[in-house]
C-alpha cells in the first residue's frame, strides 16, 4: 500500500465525500439511464471502478449512507445484462415507478393500520350504549 | 377340559338318560302286570336310575363351581380394560407431551442460531440509531405523510442535489483552480442562506453528509484499490455528467395504483 502514491488527508477526505455522493446517485435510475446511454457502462475501466465501489456495503462504510437503496443497484450493475438493459428508457421509468411504490409501502401500511384502529374504535363505541338499553 | 362336553351338555345328557330309564322302569313295571316280573333287570334299571342322579348331582356341582369361577373371569376382564384404558390415556398424553417438547426445542434452537448470527457481527446501538435516523428522517426509505403524486421528493437523490452537492460543485470549481477543502465546507451554507427555490433542500448540501462524518474516524487508507487510475478520471467525469444531467427524462407520474 505505501508503494502508491501518498494521499494527503485531505485527498482522502475529498475522495471519501466524492465517492460517497456519487454511490448514492446510483439510487437514482434516471441517472443510471443517463449513464448507460452516453455509453460509460461500456467502458472497462468504469466497470472496474463499480466493483471496486463495492466496499460501500460494509457496516463501516454503510452507516454513512443516506439513501441505503443505492446499494441494491450497486449489486445490480455488477451484473452486464443489466447494465445492457438499463440503456433502455422503458426499463429505467419501470424501475423508476416500482422503486416509488416500494417508497410508499410502510406509509401505506401505517395508513391502513391507522384506519382499521379507528373503524374498530368507532364499533367499540357504538357497541356500548345498547347493552345499557337492554337492561 | 376342551375335549369334554361342556357342562350344560353333560347336565342335558344326564337329564335324557334319566328320563330314558325311567320310560323303561316304568315300561318295566307296567309290562309286569302282565308278565313274568324281571326282577333283575329292574334292580339294574334302578341302579342305572340312582346312578344318574349321582351324576347329575356332580355335574349340578360342577356347574356351580364354574359359574364362580365365571364370575370372577368377568371381573378380571373390567380390571384389564380398566388398565388397558388408562394405558391408552397415559400414551396419549405422552404422545403430547413429546410434540410440545419437541416444539419448544426447535423453537429455543432457532432462538441460539439468531443469537448465534446477532453474536458473530455485533452492532453498536447507537450507531444503529443513528443510522435509522439518518435513512428516515429525511424521507429516504419511507414516503412522506402527505405524498402526493407530482411532489417532487423521490426516494433517491434527485438531479436538482445531485448538482447541489460535494461533486456537482466540484467541477465548477476545478474550472477555477484548486479550492481547498474548508471553502467547500463553507460555502453551501451561504448559498443555502441565499433562499434556493429547491423544494427538497432542507437539509442543504450536507443531506448526505454531517460535518461530524467528515472527520472520517479511523477509516483505513487501503481503498485505494483497482479503481485507483480512476480517481482522477472519474470526478471530471461526474461534472461533464452533473451539468448534462437536465437533460435526462425523468419520470414524473407515477401509477399509484391501490
Amino acid at each position: 500500500m505505501s508503494t502508491r502514491g501518498i494521499e494527503t488527508d485531505e485527498q482522502q477526505r475529498i475522495r471519501f465525500q466524492v465517492e460517497l455522493e456519487f454511490v448514492q446517485c446510483f439510487a437514482n435510475p434516471n441517472y443510471l439511464h443517463f449513464l448507460a446511454q452516453r455509453g460509460y457502462f461500456k467502458d472497462p475501466a468504469f466497470v472496474n471502478y463499480i466493483k471496486y465501489l463495492q466496499y460501500w456495503k460494509e457496516p463501516a462504510y454503510a452507516k454513512y449512507l443516506k439513501y441505503p437503496m443505492c446499494l441494491h443497484f450497486l449489486d445490480l450493475l455488477q451484473y452486464e445484462h443489466f447494465r445492457k438493459e438499463i440503456v433502455n428508457g422503458q426499463c429505467a421509468r419501470f424501475i423508476d415507478d416500482q422503486q416509488i411504490l416500494h417508497w410508499q409501502h410502510y406509509t401505506r401500511k401505517r395508513v391502513k393500520l391507522l384506519q382499521s384502529q379507528a373503524e374498530k374504535h368507532m364499533m367499540t363505541i357504538q357497541n356500548e350504549p345498547t347493552p345499557q338499553k337492554s337492561v | 377340559m376342551t375335549s369334554h362336553k361342556s357342562t350344560r351338555e353333560v347336565l342335558l345328557t344326564c337329564i335324557d338318560e334319566i328320563e330314558i330309564i325311567a320310560k323303561e322302569l316304568l315300561d318295566n313295571l307296567i309290562a309286569q302286570k302282565q308278565q313274568k316280573p324281571v326282577s333283575a333287570e329292574h334292580s339294574q334299571l334302578v341302579e342305572l336310575v340312582l346312578q344318574k342322579d349321582t351324576d347329575l348331582k356332580a355335574t349340578l356341582k360342577l356347574a356351580e363351581e364354574q359359574g364362580v369361577l365365571q364370575q370372577k373371569v368377568v371381573a378380571l376382564e373390567t380390571e384389564v380394560e380398566r388398565h388397558d384404558i388408562e394405558i391408552r390415556n397415559l400414551q396419549k398424553q405422552l404422545k403430547e407431551a413429546e410434540q410440545l417438547l419437541a416444539t419448544a426445542i426447535f423453537q429455543a434452537k432457532q432462538k441460539l442460531q439468531a443469537i448465534a448470527k446477532a453474536n458473530s457481527r455485533p452492532v453498536n446501538s447507537e450507531e444503529l440509531i443513528k443510522f435509522a435516523h439518518r435513512i428516515s428522517a429525511s424521507n429516504a426509505v419511507c414516503a412522506p405523510l402527505n405524498w402526493q403524486q407530482g411532489d417532487l421528493r423521490r426516494p433517491y437523490p434527485t438531479d436538482i442535489e445531485m448538482r447541489l452537492g460535494f461533486l456537482g460543485r466540484l467541477g465548477e470549481m476545478n474550472v477555477n483552480g484548486h479550492i481547498s477543502f474548508p471553502e467547500l465546507l463553507h460555502r453551501p451554507n451561504h448559498s443555502m442562506q441565499q433562499g434556493s427555490s429547491v423544494p427538497n433542500s432542507q437539509a442543504g448540501t450536507y443531506s448526505w453528509l454531517s460535518q461530524n462524518d467528515l472527520q472520517m474516524p479511523g477509516l483505513s487508507v487501503s481503498h485505494l484499490g483497482v479503481g485507483g487510475g480512476m480517481d482522477h478520471k472519474t470526478p471530471k467525469k461526474e461534472n461533464e455528467d452533473v451539468d448534462v444531467m437536465s437533460t435526462d427524462s425523468s419520470s414524473s407520474s407515477s401509477s399509484d395504483s391501490q
